[in-house]
């Protein structure tokens, strides 16, 4: 006989994570107001954005388990729909846009290359996909590249230079509790849970009634307007883009080893583990320069070998990891 | 219960055919189940009785014949539209969500009753989740309803994944070799269970190599050989034809 699992009242048990996370949400949008200084309020901005990129590659990646090793296209799809139409190119007819009519359109623009591109690549399973969508990655960079009036080629373009911390804070606030809040619905909803069917065993979902294609593009379509979003808003915040800054591996690595750290197809986890990278990243450029690439990528093959499901995975199943079964020595009691 | 065999099919296969290659799995296949039936599909190793299920339940594309489902050509539906039209089935290679509580593998298993956009972004309804648990306790694995599927025995998760098949309530069930690997006690509850659902009206389609259960319950046999059809008839036609026993056991 298996012994029940210790649980909280339902009702508490289901919305007691949105109702900490707005909480949170509450507190960051008060914090500038204590006086910060703006170097706080970039580095804060920058810990939503990856907040919010590591949630995205998780609802594609973690939940629905098809990793995708070129998510950072989507963000360099965003960042150059931002860049294209923000410039005035003689391409266009119309004048320039403004900031706020151009960030949905870099969302939109990522949702709809998603679509186009995940109809085929999502027919794949494991490796492929992930291949297929590195391949994309690296054509999506060169034909952006090679389409010089466009681009601006190779030396990119540059964006109207106009500096507001403040707003940045508070845009990437709203962008990270809305996407946050989002996967948390999407969790608890049942499609989120056909999504983690398809995970756990694509041709049993479909044998049950789940139309699998259509909840994969979905998914993909999600994660890749919000990846476009903080694109276009990093094109934006950082005025000046090109092929090599805008579309790097390094991004998508990042993407997979935070979601992986604080554990693939959770809530929170992603969230935590990109708190965690953040200011780890930080310690380590700011002390071992020159290898910091080396100590990321060490981090990496060590997460995958003994916290494979990430440290919210390994709390919920203490007995499958030995980094988890040492967490559940420390942490509990009696949970058996 | 023996059902009339002159009304309309349920579920029909004509002449369907299935090749790997240059090997024909199924062969010009012909045969039909009717509403209420417990049918038998029987042969040895590699007869092409699993790729003749994978073809019904639209798994694998046929290369000839056709497929009708409640009088419907469903030869080139999607396997989740036949899943939601009404057929339900299992794998002989067990198919559930391991790493999900035996609850959440029932509830995500209901999927076709009044589905709209509004109802997938809520959580499964209340009736859902107690159907859900009324149908584990009706096999007998109530106990493990907050367990991880990835946890439990081979025989525990063949019933849950019986389970699974029935929580959309489906009109036939297709089970692949439902007693392998499953120790006799609980081939007993099976095996009561299926009476319990005929007797309520739900069609069956077995692959079997337990005889003893073939005869126990079904009312029509199908025997396969090299993709072919060998022989139809009662259980009873079934263990006294010769070319049966050739195939089985060699001549």
């Amino acid at each position: 006989m298996i012994a029940k699992v210790r649980r909280l009242p339902r009702f508490f048990g289901a919305w007691v994570g949105l109702t900490l996370w707005l909480l949170l949400m509450l507190l960051l949008a008060l914090y500038p107001y204590t006086g910060v200084s703006s170097l706080t309020l970039f580095v804060g901005s920058q810990v939503f954005v990856l907040v919010t990129l590591a949630s995205n590659w998780n609802l594609i990646g973690g939940l629905t388990g098809y990793v995708d090793f070129g998510h950072a296209v989507f963000f360099g799809i965003g960042a150059y729909v931002m860049g294209i139409l923000v410039t005035h190119l003689p391409l266009l007819i119309s004048p320039e846009w403004s900031f706020w009519q151009a960030l949905p359109i870099s969302g939109v623009a990522a949702a709809v290359f998603a679509l186009l591109i995940g109809l085929p690549t999502l027919r794949l399973k494991g490796p492929y996909f992930s291949i297929a969508m590195l391949g994309t990655f690296v054509v999506t960079r060169e034909i952006v590249r090679v389409l010089r009036p466009l681009t601006g080629g190779g030396s990119g373009l540059s964006l109207p230079p106009i500096l507001n911390r403040l707003g940045d804070y508070y845009l990437m606030l709203g962008v990270m509790g809305l996407v946050v809040a989002i996967i948390w619905w999407i969790h608890r909803s049942e499609f989120g849970q056909s999504l983690i069917a398809i995970r756990e065993d694509e041709i049993g979902a479909e044998m049950r009634g789940i139309n699998t294609t259509l909840h994969k593009i979905v998914a993909f379509m999600i994660a890749a307007f919000f990846t476009g979003i903080v694109g276009g808003f990093w094109a934006w915040q950082n005025t000046v883009i090109d092929p090599d800054v805008v579309f790097i591996e390094a991004r998508t690595v990042e993407m997979v080893m935070m979601s992986m750290l604080g554990g693939l197809g959770t809530v929170w986890g992603p969230p935590l583990g990109a708190v965690i990278i953040y200011f780890l990243q930080d310690v380590v450029w700011g002390n071992l320069f020159g290898v910091h690439l080396l100590v990321l990528g060490v981090l990496l093959v060590l997460l995958a070998l003994f916290l494979p499901e990430g440290i919210l995975g390994a709390l919920e199943d203490r007995s499958s990891t030995s980094i988890g079964r040492l967490l559940g020595r420390v942490t509990s009691r009696g949970r058996n | 219960m023996i059902a009339d065999t002159t009304e309309q099919p349920l579920l029909e296969g004509r002449n369907v055919s299935k090749y790997f290659g240059g090997l024909a799995a199924v062969n010009n296949v012909d045969f039909a189940v009717c509403p209420g039936e417990i049918v038998g599909l029987v042969g040895p190793n590699g007869s092409g009785k699993t790729t003749l299920f994978d073809c019904l339940s639209r798994l694998q594309k046929i290369d000839s014949g056709q497929i009708l489902f409640k009088g419907q050509d469903v030869t080139r539906a999607r396997p989740y539209q036949i899943a939601r039209m009404g057929l339900a089935r299992t794998f002989q290679v067990i198919r559930v969500y391991r790493k999900m509580t035996v609850l959440k593998n029932m509830l995500i298993s209901h999927q076709w009753k009044d589905r709209s956009i509004l109802r997938m972004l809520q959580p499964s309804h209340v009736n859902t989740e107690r159907r859900a648990r009324e149908l584990l306790d009706f096999l007998q694995i109530a106990h493990l309803t907050d367990a991880q599927a990835g946890h439990l025995s081979g025989g525990q998760r063949r019933l849950l994944e019986i389970g699974m098949a029935l929580m959309p309530d489906p009109d036939i069930m297709l089970l692949d070799e439902a007693t392998s690997g499953v120790n006799p006690t609980l081939i007993e509850t099976i095996k009561d269970r299926l009476r319990v659902l005929n007797a309520q009206g739900k069609t069956f389609l077995l692959i079997e190599h337990n005889i003893n259960f073939i005869v126990d319950l079904c009312s029509r046999v199908y025997v396969l050989n090299h993709g072919e059809k060998l022989a139809e008839g009662t259980p009873q036609e079934i263990i006294e034809n010769e070319a049966v026993i050739d195939a089985y056991f060699g001549s």
